[in-house]
């Protein structure tokens, strides 16, 4: 209690401390009963305090007031006077110490000051436990003492962001129980002003050094990823949380933003992610992460980490890779090796089909590779294709169009004329086997390009008409410049199903053919003896296969 | 200086031979008879003309710049005289107006005239033929109005035969119609290739000067030659009246013949000896004799309504089919013949369907036009970009996120279960017994359709043919099943129906309602059945999935009415079937229930499967085939569904043998994860799906394979998993034997049967050791060497690929195309519509330029005329007035002189 500060002070300030501290209590009891008139108090106490210095202690009434431990209501409107209060007394200079002042004087700061870090622990902790509206207040509230500190007590202001009080709010809010509203809400923030965001990259920078738990990384990953709007090396910044910001150079230039947000992505990079936030974070990559980075080959070591996993996680890691061969002269040998070992039985059937086949398309692109890669990578693809389902087979026939057509020396997979008689003989005779060798890793010595594709050609007798007439392409003159593979990308199932069966009734425009003759049996073996006993009529195999007696 | 213009035509003249020396009358006598002397006039003529001419420098105008000399400039016509005469054709066109126009312009509101009240003879869009037809169809109309009774003119000349609506008794010559007689210029008269000239009443400058030289020419020679045109219409209408004298004349020979030969059998008998039968009495009106009412009938009618009764009854029976003989009861060589004939072409139709050709047959053109159509429709919503998949049929579907329930399946890996896969519901029993002896077998031919489709429905005496929508009928026969049943509207309204009726006695319920509502029976019935046949699609997967199993006899029963059904009202149960698959694919695409199948069953033997593209069959196997890909592999029970499923997509392709990748992952899938040993490397590129649980096959010699039934797939804990691993296990491995028949023509059977064979062994590998059924393991071993054996020949006959031999394309050519004969006069345009809609445009524009030219002249005709009509009436009144001053004068003057001469002689006397 504030007993030996004020007894330095005058005898009068004691006795009007002594005729506030007792009707103090009594109003408590009253507040307890009524709220009413505690909002009346609320406002009477803190206009004692902007009346006069000596109604200092109403402060520390208004503190324990505030009631912030135990409970998850806390009394926000306390919270509220008091922050009127502190940031008056910050505005009017009364917690600034001069080196000429009286020592009593010293004494009151150094009470005040101390007061004031009461006032901001209990409102951190209320982010940390209370009720979201509770939180969200008081984090307004904390930002609103920051944005007063910053602009009044000169010095402060970078402690103030960068350790002082928002180091406590950042925590706060990243650890904060049920607190996705005031998560949301301190996202805002930070998008909207933009000193807010370079002392949260901080702070996030700072904070993920350690190692954290997978719900805390969820939480800092949410708030970088939504803080996407990266600078352009023109921008001018200007909506700040404190004017005070302006005037330091470190948050008006751009350099240094970036700096400040690739330090905080590479600090989560470095977290032991678990293999979802991976894919995620992979997911996000080229769009969220890399523009803020100014030197992205600092990437290089997640990404290629991540490329080496397998599986889908090497999937995503790709396009990340791909930015930086392109953009940042990145070496990555045997790109292509590892790119052929991702063709695998799964690839066709991921969700990630689409996004792997608009890559690969880039990567193939160039005429500048040997044809003996283009030849294994078809190859490969027309195995799998055997076991795709049709939605991966109307990607990929087209795609391989578009690869023979820009490589023709490919078009002896599809065409292939013997010549000399021996070879003529020989193949007559006993035929031959695949030279293809699907074991080989490396896709330059497969001899795919010796090889055909069969598999396509039998593709063009698939089950689905659709399939059947996009496989038969490849046996048909090349007249087409190129195939948009966009357009054959995303289908499923499902969409082929609903493009098949529409949504609801129409009549038809040529009705379907029914088949003549009703068959003499569907499940049961009626009336077999006639036939001679033997089943042989449509749907045999089925009768044939399994029981329907009982 | 040149001479003088006296001297410069003298000496002109004396060039041209007008002035020569004086010709002695011997001479000038000798060239009257031997024309030489009209020849010199005409000589003569042309040469002053000329010398005119070039005395008059302003008679010709010539034109002022020459055009370049272009090929395809226009030179018919104008490329001999770039000159034109101005003053004549001015001239002409002047006099010409002073003949139509100034006579007109007098007889304004002086003289009345007569209007041509012709039908068509102002519409010049009429040719002459058909204003003539028209017209001669209203003459006979009023004719045939009979407007009095005591008009006495038309009673002959009714129907006298015309050509062009003139008689054509009127002998030769006379067929010129009046329009040709018209106002028309002399030169048009057999100028029928220039039909505008004759439209318009004076031609263009050009024209006028042809008319001139034309006129002069005729002033010349008033005898003129006869154009060949008119020529040949006299040969023509020679030889038609030449043809119609032999014609004559065979006809009156004709007439003379028959009368010779009526009087032939007379001259017969006569030759015979006997005499000739009486003849039949001629019949007289002989009322009595007649039916009494037809007698009356007859008394009262005039002679005109007998005839014209006679001439409806006349028309009847030329109406009437002629009697035709009828078929011949064939034998029963000839009806198996036929039969395999039909059956022959049916199979022809399937195998043209299979390879998805185009309809062969012209019934679907206009069912093609409907589809232009509509794809045009459809195009034009698409967007301006065009989609490459769209040209093989893809399209994404436009509102599938929206109508996709939250089934999760978007993405391609992730699976859902949903759980409750049974309603629970009940109201029907078991009992069941074997009665459908009714339905003996379906029948062949097409002939014998409508009997088989009776045969369905037989056995049912129709007891009220009009109970339409009457309720069930209260009589109760020994059975307990009502006579009559409505029909229903919906499902609901059926089980309605069928509440109390046992499972057993529900074909014949079905057969009752198809007998009551035969759509012979009311006009209604036929949309009444159409309905019921898709309840009946409802009810047979509603009854599949009822936790009681009803039997498959029943099963089997409902779905043959509903193929029967299916084929007099397809489009119901299309629909019906499709609203299934629609509702399969939404709701439950991974988890397939028993109705499901069964229903998929059913399309199996109602539709052709092996359709290159059908509305049902094709969405039916994406529906499987996304089962197989996706489906959960959670329990026996589920496997047990898609080892259904996997036999009826095999069942489906039995006879197109097209290829199905879905089916080849999955049962190696469910092999590899069914064995006793998990493989221990990947055995090919089908991706691997593993059930939550491991539901390897614990292999003990005790356990045989059984044959799976249907019902294994409902059964939550199986009585004994482990009987029902190996007969599952050996289900697959009977259908990778039969896709293996299948499939070795393809050309890619090593690369999808290879791990087949890899995944074989793996099974057999691993059950060694174990002790298996013999059954199984012979299967396994069976199905092996099958496959080592189609391996090693589908080695021998590989080949690589020879998809090119195209005929190489041709290089595009950059030359130009020549036109060998190029005239410039023609349009070499290939579009033959837009030619003639340029050249109609060029004409109307000539036309229209051409007219208004006329207008204008004629304007200032008017204008001239007018103008010189008011000079010479103002003259007229200037003399008038001249002269009544004069008058006046003279009078006045005389009266001034008498006063002056009276003044004078005042003053005189002053």
């Amino acid at each position: 209690m504030p007993a030996p500060t004020v007894a330095a002070t005058t005898s009068k300030k004691r006795k009007n401390v002594k005729s506030s501290a007792v009707p103090s209590s009594k109003r408590r009891a009253v507040a307890e009963s009524d709220g009413a008139v505690t909002m009346a108090d609320i406002q009477q106490l803190e206009d004692q305090i902007a009346e006069s210095r000596k109604h200092y202690n109403n402060i520390a009434t208004l503190i324990s007031m505030l009631d912030a431990d135990g409970s998850t209501k806390p009394n926000m409107a306390v919270a509220v006077a008091l922050c009127r209060v502190f940031s008056r007394l910050i505005a009017g200079g009364n917690m600034t110490e001069t080196s000429r002042a009286a020592e009593n004087e010293k004494i009151i700061v150094a009470w005040l000051k101390e007061r004031c870090r009461e006032y901001q622990k209990l409102l951190l902790s209320i982010i940390h436990q209370c009720d979201s509206s509770s939180q969200i207040s008081a984090l307004t509230l904390c930002l609103c003492l920051i944005n007063e500190r910053a602009t009044h007590l000169s010095g402060d202001d970078i402690q103030d962001w960068s350790s002082g009080l928002f180091k406590g709010v950042f925590e706060a809010v990243v650890e904060a129980r049920d607190g996705q509203a005031v998560l949301s809400d301190f996202i805002e923030k930070a998008k909207e002003f933009e000193d807010v965001r370079y002392y949260t990259f901080m702070q996030l920078a700072d904070y993920a050094d350690t190692e954290r738990s997978t719900e805390i990384i969820d939480t800092l990953v949410s708030i970088l990823s939504a803080c996407d709007s990266v600078p352009g090396p023109e921008h001018e910044f200007e909506s700040f949380y404190t004017q005070s910001s302006k005037k330091n150079k470190k948050v008006l230039s751009v350099n240094s933003h970036k700096k400040r947000a690739q330090d905080a992505w590479l600090a989560i990079l470095r977290n032991n992610l678990s293999q979802s936030q991976r894919k995620t974070l992979l997911r996000i990559m080229v769009h969220n992460i890399e523009p803020w980075f100014n030197r992205p080959e600092l990437l290089m070591d997640f990404l290629t980490d991540s490329y080496n996993v397998g599986g889908a996680t090497s999937l995503l890691a790709l396009s990340g890779l791909f930015y930086l061969i392109q953009e940042k002269n990145l070496d990555y040998p045997q790109f292509y090796q590892k790119l052929y070992s991702l063709l695998d039985a799964d690839l066709l059937h991921s969700k990630h089909r689409s996004r792997f086949f608009r890559l690969m398309n880039t990567f193939l692109a160039s005429t500048h590779l040997p044809a003996a890669l283009i030849a294994s990578f078809m190859k490969r693809l027309s195995r799998l294709s055997l076991n795709a389902p049709p939605a991966a087979v109307v990607a990929i026939v087209p795609f391989m169009y578009n690869l023979l057509k820009e490589h023709p020396t490919c078009a002896f997979m599809m065409h292939r004329t013997t010549s000399g008689e021996d070879t003529k003989a020989q193949l007559l005779a006993e035929g031959m086997d695949d030279p293809f060798d699907a074991t080989e890793p490396d896709p330059t010595r497969t001899k795919a390009i010796e090889s055909s594709l069969w598999e396509i050609e039998t593709l063009q007798s698939h089950y689905h008409p659709n399939v059947a007439a996009i496989a038969r392409i490849i046996s048909e003159q090349f007249t087409k410049q190129f195939y948009h593979l966009d357009d054959f990308l995303d289908y499923t199932y499902q969409g082929m199903l609903q493009a098949e069966l529409g949504t609801e009734d129409r009549p038809f425009k040529r009705t379907p053919v029914v088949e003549y003759q009703i068959p003499r049996r569907i499940f049961t073996d009626r009336m077999l003896e006639e036939d001679g006993g033997q089943d042989s009529g449509p749907g045999s195999l089925i009768r044939g296969l399994w029981d329907f007696a009982s | 200086m040149p001479p003088s213009q006296l001297k410069q035509l003298k000496a002109s003249l004396r060039d041209g031979g007008i002035l020569g020396p004086q010709q002695s009358k011997k001479q000038k006598r000798q060239n009257a008879k031997t024309g030489v002397s009209a020849q010199n006039r005409m000589k003569r003529d042309s040469a002053l003309q000329a010398i005119r001419d070039r005395f008059n420098p302003f008679e010709i105008k010539t034109t002022s710049r020459a055009k370049f000399d272009v090929t395809t400039r226009d030179v018919g016509s104008k490329s001999t005289q770039n000159h034109a005469r101005p003053g004549v054709t001015k001239s002409l066109g002047e006099e010409k107006r002073r003949q139509t126009l100034l006579r007109e312009m007098d007889r304004k509101n002086k003289v009345g005239g007569i209007f041509d009240r012709r039908f068509g003879e102002d519409d010049p869009t009429m040719t002459p033929e058909e204003r003539a037809a028209e017209r001669f169809a209203r003459e006979s109309q009023k004719k045939l109005r009979k407007e009095s009774m005591f008009n006495l003119e038309d009673d002959e000349e009714e129907f006298t035969l015309t050509h062009g609506g003139e008689s054509l008794s009127f002998g030769e010559g006379a067929l010129g119609d009046d329009f040709q007689e018209g106002d028309l210029g002399p030169d048009d008269e057999s100028d029928s290739e220039l039909p505008r000239k004759r439209k318009r009443e004076f031609g263009d400058d050009e024209d006028l000067e042809d008319m001139v030289d034309d006129e002069e020419e005729g002033e010349e020679q008033p005898e003129r030659k006869k154009s060949k045109h008119e020529v040949m219409k006299e040969v023509i209408a020679k030889s038609k009246f030449y043809k119609a004298e032999r014609q004559k004349a065979k006809e009156d020979d004709d007439d003379l013949r028959e009368e010779l030969d009526k009087g032939l059998p007379d001259l017969f008998d006569m030759l015979r000896g006997v005499k000739p039968p009486p003849k039949p009495e001629p019949p007289k009106d002989d009322l009595a004799a007649m039916n009494p009412a037809r007698a009356a009938l007859l008394a009262g009618k005039t002679q005109d309504e007998t005839e014209q009764e006679y001439d409806q009854r006349l028309k009847q029976l030329t109406f009437d089919k002629r009697s035709q003989p009828t078929d011949r009861t064939k034998t029963a060589e000839e009806k198996v013949e036929e039969e395999a004939q039909w059956l022959k072409a049916l199979e022809e139709e399937r195998l043209r369907r299979m390879r998805g050709d185009e309809p062969s047959e012209e019934e679907d053109e206009d069912e093609d036009e409907s589809e232009e159509a509509g794809s045009g429709d459809e195009d034009e919503d698409d967007e301006s970009l065009p989609d490459d998949a769209k040209a093989f049929g893809l399209q994404q579907p436009t509102t599938e996120t929206s109508t996709r329930p939250e089934l999760g399946v978007e993405d391609e890996d992730d699976f859902i279960i949903d759980d409750d896969l049974v309603e629970t519901r009940s109201d029907a029993s078991l009992s069941f017994i074997e009665s459908d002896s009714e339905m003996d077998s379906a029948e062949e031919s097409e002939e014998e359709q409508e009997d088989e489709e009776d045969e369905l429905i037989n056995g049912f005496t129709i007891p009220g043919l009009k109970s339409g929508d009457a309720p069930a009928a209260p009589e109760e026969p020994s059975d307990g099943l009502a006579y009559t049943y409505p029909c229903p509207g919906s499902h609901d309204e059926f089980l309605e129906i069928i509440e109390d009726v046992s499972m057993q006695d529900l074909p014949t319920v079905v057969q009752r309602i198809r007998a009551l509502h035969h759509p012979r029976l009311h006009s209604d019935n036929k949309m009444k059945l159409g309905r019921f046949a898709g309840i009946l699609v409802q009810h047979v997967a509603y009854m599949a999935d009822q936790p009681e199993h009803p039997p498959f006899a029943i099963v089997e029963t409902l779905l043959r009415h509903i193929h029967s059904l299916a084929k007099s009202h397809p489009d119901n149960v299309c629909q019906a079937y499709r609203a299934h698959l629609r509702q399969i694919a939404t709701e439950r695409p991974l988890n397939l229930r028993p109705g499901d199948l069964v229903i998929l069953t059913g399309i199996a033997t109602t539709f052709p499967t092996s359709d290159h593209f059908h509305a049902i069959a094709t969405p039916a196997h994406l529906c499987i085939a996304r089962y197989l890909g996706q489906g959960a592999v959670n329990s026996l029970a589920d496997l047990s569904t898609g080892t259904y499923a996997a036999s009826l997509f095999l069942q489906y392709q039995m006879i197109s043998k097209r290829y199905m990748p879905e089916l080849i992952n999955y049962t190696l899938n469910i092999l590899c994860h069914l064995s006793p040993k998990e493989p221990s490397e990947s055995l090919g590129y089908f991706p691997s799906r593993s059930p939550p649980i491991s539901l390897r096959l614990h292999p003990s010699k005790s356990v045989s394979p059984r044959k799976l039934r249907f019902w294994d797939m409902t059964e939550q804990p199986s009585s004994n998993p482990e009987e029902l691993k190996l007969s599952l296990i050996t289900t697959l491995v009977t259908l990778l034997d039969t896709a293996s028949d299948l499939w070795i023509g393809k050309s890619a059977y090593t690369e999808i049967f290879t791990p087949v064979q890899k995944v074989l062994k793996h099974v057999l590998r691993s059950c060694k050791g174990n002790k298996i059924s013999p059954v199984t393991r012979d299967t396994l071993q069976l199905t092996l060497d099958k496959v080592d054996n189609h391996l090693a020949q589908a080695r021998r006959t590989r080949r690589p690929l020879l998809l090119h031999h195209h005929r190489p394309l041709a290089i595009k050519t950059a030359i130009p195309k020549f036109e060998e004969t190029f005239n410039p006069d023609k349009h070499y345009d290939p579009d033959r519509e837009r030619a003639e809609s340029n050249r109609l445009k060029a004409e109307y524009k000539r036309e229209r330029k051409g007219a208004m030219r006329e207008l204008r002249k004629d304007a200032n005709f008017i204008a001239r005329e007018k103008l010189r009509e008011k000079k010479e009436r103002d003259a007229e009144y200037e003399r008038k007035y001249k002269r009544l001053v004069a008058e006046v004068q003279n009078e006045e003057g005389r009266e001034a002189n008498a006063y002056e001469r009276e003044k004078r002689m005042r003053q005189g006397k002053r």
